[in-house]
């Protein structure tokens, strides 16, 4: 039986669904992120497992445990803020051993784990500050050693990062996840940043409109997404429309070129109009390596961004990027050149018939 | 690179005429603020001066150490604070977790309790009173038969008079702090309702609660109307009662209610300078 699980999760506010028959198991000690757009429902759905809502319909257990309608205040669940919401009142230790005292917890227990948790976020020198003399990364990981402190069964991050600048989210997202494996704790990370949701997580439950799309792990929703919402929102993609030529040999014409799939194309005719999607990285120049497609394109433009070339081509009528690995010795071809460029049959992804 | 002497020219007139502006501007700003300190100034300096007058000849404080040696001044004046004290936190138990509550979970409702907040404003004074004895002066909410019973009374209207003040102060308070944040903050780390307001919201509206009060004792420690006519021997009828029959004691009286006034204010600078930061840095 999973840790924690939400069977049949729905909120309905006035006459509209923010969340749909949410289903989720999670497992004890497992990452999970809920990423989609705003207003997709996923923070309305921590929010219930929080206890701040109340769900319409369904029940979430917790350890076997039924606490649909229990108080937030006895879930004994850890949860961080997008704005810290740290006491401005209170030192950096009060804020942290707030949950204790609340408990009643001894004098030298607050103490103790008041110590623990500053050095595990690193601010052992920061104890008696309060919290508008700490920056906003010093802020958040006060905020994380609080709901760290009280040992919650289940730690919430609804947008942790959101507020900070690049950097410092790049560092605190992996010092969170590095707390979370060495302590096992069940975590549910809500998000809208599909990388932060992809580098971070053990599984990603992809929401639009209330609904879950897809959950898998990183893997799985960026290389096989099942739907075309998540092909589209999680990482770039080529996407057109092309004609089933061949339903047996996996056949397609994008504007009269030729593609060949590995997808399934169960209930398809030969005829139909389908839409594709291609991965930019998929591609690569045919002159180096020949894969299943080998496709004469022309070069639209070329953008350098860091350690990645972004190519810009036209294959039939329809525009593609590509995008390659920056290394000195990389020879790019000229802007309006004809080339041709390769990707394999399980590159062409089928997200479904072409709307329209 | 090189500026032609007709744009120097020009970018020179065009700082002159900015300085000539800023001259003049600060002069208007200048007469404006000495005019307005002047108004306010002469009659409290002609005041003071008068209640220094009252030995023939002689600049003293006679008058007030005959206001302080007055047998009616000083049960006065502490009935004043008690009342205005009591006042104050029947305020503070209504206010506080009123305003909470709108903000956190009625949002809907706040024009309507601002509106309700407001009334002490519309209603003079000499209406409130006859009203509140018409409906108090008989069974079963017989309130004004008694001296004491009618103190009660007097101190719920004043607590009412306050309203305006202390939920404007507190709802300024709570809007400068993510209250919802913290409140979800508390209840996640296991904190009751009692627990959130007593350990998280309260102290945090140090401020705006101290201003709240200050501005309610400021009001109800001279009030006259209202104890006048409910037969109260608070400071106001006092006051009212010493310029019948004193000539410079009145002005003393006028200084020594001025000042504690000002003192109330002064403190609410002196507390509200200390936190400002740390409740704008908190967010």
């Amino acid at each position: 039986m999973a840790y924690l699980s939400l069977s049949n999760v729905s909120k309905q506010f006035g006459d509209s669904y923010a969340v749909q028959d949410f289903n989720l198991d999670v497992e004890k000690g497992e990452f999970i992120s809920f990423l989609g757009p705003s207003g997709c429902g996923k923070t309305t759905t921590l929010r219930m497992v929080a206890g701040f809502e109340v769900p319409t319909n369904g029940t979430i257990t917790l350890d076997g445990g039924n606490i649909t309608y229990k108080a937030p205040n006895q879930r004994n669940m850890g949860m961080i803020f997008q704005s810290y919401a740290l006491f401005p009142n209170m030192t950096v230790g009060q804020n942290i051993g707030f949950g204790l005292r609340v408990r009643k917890a001894g004098k030298s227990e607050i103490a103790d784990r008041v110590k623990e948790m500053v050095s595990l976020v690193n601010l052992e020198k920061h104890v008696d500050k309060y919290p508008y003399q700490l920056s906003g990364g010093q802020q958040q990981r006060v905020a994380l050693a609080r709901a760290l402190a009280i040992r919650p069964d289940v730690l919430l991050l609804d947008e942790p990062l959101s507020a900070l600048d690049a950097k410092i989210r790049v560092s605190l997202r992996a010092q969170i996840r590095d707390i979370q494996r060495r302590l096992g704790i069940t975590a549910i990370f809500v998000t809208h940043d599909q990388e932060e949701a992809l580098s971070i997580s053990d599984r990603i439950v992809v929401m639009y409109e209330g609904n879950v799309e897809q959950v898998g792990t990183p893997f799985d929703i960026y290389n096989f997404p099942q739907t075309q919402f998540v092909a589209n929102f999680v990482g770039s993609l080529n996407t057109a429309v092309a004609e089933v030529k061949d339903r047996e040999k996996g056949l397609l014409s994008v504007d009269g070129v030729q593609f060949a799939s590995a997808a399934k194309m169960d209930g398809l005719q030969k005829g139909d109009k389908v839409r594709i999607a291609i991965r930019p990285e998929r591609f690569s120049f045919a002159s180096e390596v020949k894969k299943a497609n080998v496709v004469d394109c022309q070069i639209e433009n070329i953008t350098f961004l860091g350690s990645v070339v972004r190519v810009h081509i036209l294959i039939g009528n329809s525009k593609f990027t590509m995008d390659t690995f920056n290394y000195p010795s990389l020879a790019l071809p000229k802007i309006g050149a004809e080339e041709q460029v390769t990707c394999s049959r399980e590159a062409v992804l089928i997200l479904g018939p072409a709307e329209g | 690179m090189n500026i032609s002497p007709r744009t120097a020219q020009v970018v020179m007139k065009a700082s002159a005429s900015t300085a000539k502006d800023q001259i003049r501007n600060r002069f208007w700003s200048w007469v404006i603020f000495v005019g307005g300190a002047l108004y306010f100034l002469i009659p409290l300096a002609a005041t003071f001066y008068w209640s220094l007058r009252a030995k023939k000849d002689v600049l003293g404080f006679e008058a007030y150490r005959k206001l302080f040696a007055d047998s009616n001044f000083l049960p006065s004046f502490s009935e004043s604070i008690v009342n205005a004290i009591t006042a104050i936190f029947i305020s503070l138990l209504i206010i506080v977790p009123t305003a909470y509550w709108v903000m956190l979970r009625l949002p809907r409702l706040r024009p309507v309790i601002e509106f309700i907040t407001l009334l002490p404003f519309v209603i003079p004074a000499v209406v409130l009173v006859f009203g509140l004895i018409r409906l108090y002066s008989r069974p079963p909410l017989l309130f004004t038969a008694t001296y004491g019973s009618s103190r009660v009374l007097l101190v719920c209207v004043y607590a009412a008079l306050s309203f305006p003040y202390m939920f404007r102060a507190v709802d300024n308070g709570l809007r400068a702090m993510d209250v919802r944040s913290l409140t979800e903050a508390a209840q996640s780390l296991g904190a009751n309702w009692s627990t959130i307001l007593l350990r998280v919201i309260f102290p945090n509206l140090r401020v705006a609660l101290l201003s709240g009060a200050l501005l309610t004792f400021a009001i109800v420690i001279g009030e006259l109307t209202i104890a006048l006519y409910m037969a109260q021997h608070t400071l106001g009828p006092y006051m009212a009662e010493l310029t019948r029959s004193k000539v410079y004691e009145p002005s003393a009286m006028a200084i020594v209610a001025f000042a504690i006034t000002w003192a109330a204010m002064g403190i609410i600078q002196l507390i509200g300078r200390g936190q400002a930061g740390q409740i704008a840095g908190g967010r």
